[in-house]
């Protein structure tokens, strides 16, 4: 019946929410398990159901650096979602199963790499988490993130805008119509890892149409090309046509047929909030499409309200895809000119804005465009919300970083301390897989 | 005074226990062409040893079931399914179903209509049938379109039985359901032609006392209800071991018993005082069902598993080609190890050296081989309590609080019962490191176990605050809430009062209940809780009769 196996890693966290009403609270699975428990799904010979791990410091610290730490932002809750996504990593790598699901909740994909509070219900980044871990266990080098979340996935961009080795692509409904307001094409990643973020911001009103012309003639081709390692899907549902966050058209077909086709190794769950509409039903679709199993009669039943694309939305996504295609392919001569124009540093200043905890954070972030690796970071942030002010200084050394840009990291950061601008001091040292509070 | 049978694989055992004591025990081969025949004989001799044949209660512990699947006695059954949109269930049932459009939601809500046109299609297609099975996805919520096509059908073609999903259990899982429903209508006939065997026998007799048939979950049920849900009726022989272990030794901390037998040992877990549940229900013929089961593990070690060597190696079972060389067998099993290094006596110690002499390598002693062929079966069943342990300790749980704290169960003693088990547990245990406990009259554990297993019953109640209603789907209740503040607590209460009802339908007494679930989650439209869903499973106790008069 099935050709391939499924490992579903399924967390509803009943026990957890952001605040009683929030989208993000503990009934968001609630019909999913209902559907997956009343299709009898678990019982399939081709899928096995896991269970998550508990996260540790360690493997969150690889990616985020919380200020003033991490332990007073997080609750056992994010421990276990992180440890679900890693269980389903090590399903996978384990060769226990050709691929995973990791059903989980709290998200993470606006989750950035320094941490103040909760920003778009997310406080940190699992899929990141994981990507790190799958990095540091198994020595994986080249990987993929495709998020098919409605927002795009600027925590997941953040942390991986300075990797070469790290592809992520993001569709969504355009920034400029939806939250956190990011995701526009010229977002393509630092000069030494330009063209491996590939934003592709959509109209609103796009159908499964849309989505799989953007699928089939921009996204795969750049799989394709890219060769990673491993295929990451940030599997957010929040396009669905009922979703009450946003305005996509997208329907459970379209959303497994997307599954079958991207074929992701792991699948990990990030927004949807139609959770009786629409997760229910997009859930199993992805199911059982990543189980190799026949998904044609998952149809919703209000199936007949999903609306139709209309011309001019078919216009600016054939407009899109084009555009991005053209960067694609002239992405070495881009990252050319951008090495020259930024000279030995890049730098940017931004403000970012956390709209579940009404902190206001300001950050400075300068990389070393280093010709032997990626190149050092260092990041001077402050921010502002109901506890008053924070302030920190971190300088990143990335995997494989040359002795020079380890060295260089350190020296910035005793500096930075020497001056005394800020209330605390961090190496995040990823080659020695610790963070160093100076 | 209780009468209890077990019907296994190679003996029939019963008791009777009066005033929580045993005073008469019987020991007879299964006949297993005819087991009414092994019955009789067994309540013959009860009946003699005790000059009683007023029963307070009869209960039968049988393979009737398992064996009506096994041999293929099972009837052809007219499978009709509302699947809804979802899965492609049709390949993933023992039999080509009969799909009817017509659906129920997760809510419970009617999304559509199912057609009678086709529900007479179903019937001209199942023409040759006699008994029908019908099922419908989220059932359970409202089982109103299940009804209406079981009236249509019933109105059309008049069968014999029809088993409906939603009556034969009250928990999500529609595969399972109609796995259920099906292997329900499938044993239906045969099981019925054994239970009205059985009162006729006992009538012939003179014999009085309700009779009772062992669940898998270690509940009986009344002979009048097992006669409409006959699936509930597999898998008893372990079940009733369990229960049997329950009524000899009431433990309190976390422990483990192991049924040693002729050819498999079962394996079950303890906590505090009951043994644990598997999540899910039972297999059937490779078919996961909804049937309620103990979490048992079972392997192919036991008293006459075979000694052998395969490639330098000395390995046990799962293998049993009869009884040890002792007693005149004609292969070298674990129990002449056993009688050879004196840990029992039975048969001849001589003939069963003379096994170990049959196996030794050169240079190697009797002795040496009958114990490496011990710490063999030894570390097998080692090796499987172990995976049980995992397997508990790796079901999924769905609250942050429960993976936190962990699921891990830290066995203090052991419980051995069966015939291998005088000579074996004393050495499991030990490589444990464990305290140990034979109980007395561990040979019919499972007789004692049917005697004085407590009926048990669960049903589940849903209530939807928003709708205003809330369903039971074992009684097939859909009715309004009474009031309109609802909570869980009210849930909890008014499940008990169906569940009693239930229990008074049944003939069962209601005792101790439990709650086994338990989930309260808010509704909310835009930002703002406009009610609740409510889900409690509510169950009588499983566990044994008191001396007392418990039974009615
Ligand atoms: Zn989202
Ligand atoms: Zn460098």
């Amino acid at each position: 019946m099935a050709n391939q196996k499924l490992g579903l890693v399924f967390f509803p966290a009943f026990d957890w929410a952001i605040s009683p009403a929030h989208p993000e609270r503990e009934e968001r699975l609630l019909y999913t398990r209902d559907q997956i428990v009343e299709e009898g799904l678990l019982d399939m010979p081709c899928i096995r159901e896991y269970k998550p791990q508990i996260a540790q410091y360690k493997d969150l610290e690889r990616v985020h650096i919380g200020v003033p730490d991490l332990s007073s932002l997080i609750t056992n809750a994010h421990l276990v979602s992180a440890g679900g996504a890693i269980a389903a990593a090590d399903a996978v790598m384990r060769r226990e199963v050709d691929r995973t699901f990791a059903l989980v909740r709290p998200p993470g994909h606006h989750a950035m790499r320094v941490v103040h509070g909760t920003r778009g219900f997310c406080t940190i980044n699992i899929e990141a988490i994981m990507v790190e871990y799958l990095r540091k266990t198994y020595g994986i080098g080249k990987v993929a993130i495709v998020d098919t979340d409605v927002h795009h996935g600027d925590g997941t961009q953040d942390v991986f805008y300075h990797d070469p080795n790290t592809l992520f692509i993001s569709f969504h409904q355009d920034g400029r119509t939806l939250y956190p307001g990011t995701g526009f094409t010229n977002e393509m990643g630092s000069p030494n890892a330009l063209g491996t973020t590939l934003n592709i911001p959509l109209p609103p009103g796009t159908t499964d149409a849309g989505l799989h012309e953007v699928l089939d003639h921009l996204i795969l081709p750049v799989l394709n090309d890219f060769k990673p390692d491993i295929i990451i899907n940030s599997a957010g549902q929040d396009n669905h046509y009922s979703d009450p966050l946003a305005n996509m058209a997208i329907t459970a077909q379209g959303y497994a047929r997307l599954a079958d086709k991207l074929k992701a190794d792991i699948a990990v769950l990030e927004g949807g909030y139609s959770i009786e509409n629409a997760l229910p039903y997009v859930n199993v679709g992805i199911i059982l499409a990543m189980a190799g199993m026949d998904y044609s009669k998952v149809i919703e039943p209000d199936i007949a309200t999903c609306p139709v694309q209309s011309s001019a939305v078919t216009r600016s996504i054939t407009a899109i895809i084009k555009e991005r295609q053209n960067m694609w392919a002239t992405k070495e001569k881009l990252q050319q000119e951008a090495i020259a124009q930024a000279g030995q540093f890049w730098q940017r200043e931004r403000s970012i804005y956390y709209d579940d905890a009404g902190i206001d954070e300001r950050q400075k972030e300068v990389v070393r465009l280093c010709p032997n690796c990626s190149g050092y970071v260092t990041i001077e942030t402050e921010a502002h919300g109901m506890f008053g002010y924070k302030s920190a200084y971190i300088a990143t050394i990335p995997n494989y970083a040359c002795p020079t840009c380890q060295k260089a990291a350190y020296d910035a950061a005793y500096k930075a301390k020497k001056q005394g601008k800020q209330q605390l001091y961090f190496v995040q040292n990823k080659m020695e897989d610790r963070l160093e509070i100076m | 005074m209780f009468l209890g049978l077990d019907v296994g694989g190679t003996f029939t055992d019963g008791v009777a226990v009066s005033a929580g004591k045993i005073i008469s025990t019987v020991k007879t081969p299964t006949t297993h062409n005819n087991l009414l025949e092994c019955i009789l004989r067994a309540i013959d001799k009860v009946v003699l040893d005790t000059g009683n044949k007023n029963f307070e209660r009869i209960a039968l512990s049988t393979t009737i079931v398992t064996n009506a699947l096994v041999e293929d006695k099972i009837d052809k059954v007219g499978l009709c399914i509302m699947p809804g949109p979802g899965m492609n269930i049709k390949d993933a049932l023992p039999k080509a179903p009969y799909i009817v459009s017509g659906y129920i939601d997760h809510r419970g809500h009617e999304v559509a209509r199912p057609k009678e046109e086709e529900v007479m299609a179903a019937c001209r297609h199942f023409s040759s049938c006699d008994i029908f099975a019908i099922s419908g996805k989220f059932a359970v919520r409202n089982s109103s379109y299940e009804s209406m096509i079981a009236d249509w059908i019933r109105e059309k073609v008049k069968p014999s039985h029809i088993s409906l999903g939603a009556r034969v259990s009250g928990s999500l899982n529609f595969l399972r359901r109609t796995n259920s429903a099906y292997y329900n209508g499938a044993v239906w006939r045969h099981f019925n032609q054994f239970a009205t065997a059985v009162e006729d026998a006992l009538l012939s007799r003179g014999i009085c006392g309700p009779v009772y048939v062992l669940k898998a979950d270690g509940g009986t049920l009344p002979l009048a209800v097992a006669r409409e849900f006959p699936v509930e009726a597999i898998f008893t022989g372990p079940a009733a071991s369990v229960l049997g272990i329950m009524s000899m030794h009431p433990t309190r901390g976390p422990a483990v018993s192991l049924d040693i037998g002729g050819t498999t040992t079962d394996i079950a877990l303890w906590q505090k005082g009951t043994p644990i549940f598997a999540e899910q229900g039972a297999k059937v013929a490779g078919y996961a069902t909804s049937v309620r089961a103990f979490r048992l593990k079972s392997i192919g070690i036991g008293g006459d598993s075979f000694v052998r060597w395969e490639k330098n190696a000395l390995k046990v079972g799962p293998v049993r080609y009869g009884p040890a060389m002792a007693v005149g067998g004609s292969k070298p099993t674990i129990t002449d190890a056993m009688i050879a290094i004196g840990l029992i006596e039975f048969g001849d110690k001589q003939l069963a050296i003379n096994a170990m002499k049959e196996l030794a390598l050169e240079g190697q002693t009797p002795y040496e081989v009958a114990n490496m062929a011990l710490d063999e079966a030894v570390t097998c069943i080692y090796q499987a309590v172990m995976s049980l342990l995992a397997e508990q300790e790796a079901e999924p749980v769905y609250r942050v609080e429960d993976i936190v704290q962990g699921r891990r169960i830290n066995i203090e003693q052991i419980l051995g019962v069966g015939g291998g088990a005088i000579g074996l547990i004393p050495l499991v245990a030990k490589k444990m490191g464990l305290s140990y406990h034979l109980p007395d009259h561990g040979m019919v554990a499972n007789a004692i176990g049917a005697a004085v297993a407590r009926p048990t019953l669960d049903l589940t109640l849903r209530a939807d605050t928003v709708e205003g209603y809330y369903t039971v789907a074992e009684l097939d209740i859909k009715s309004r809430l009474p009031k309109s503040r609802f909570t869980l607590e009210d849930a909890s209460l008014l499940a008990e009062q169906h569940l009693a009802e239930l229990a008074k339908v049944n003939g069962i007494f209601l005792g101790e209940t439990e709650l086994i679930q338990a989930e309260e989650f808010n509704v909310i439209r835009g930002f703002n809780t406009v009610g609740k869903i409510i889900t409690c499973r509510l169950q009588v106790k499983p566990g044994v009769l008191l001396p007392s008069k418990e039974v009615f």
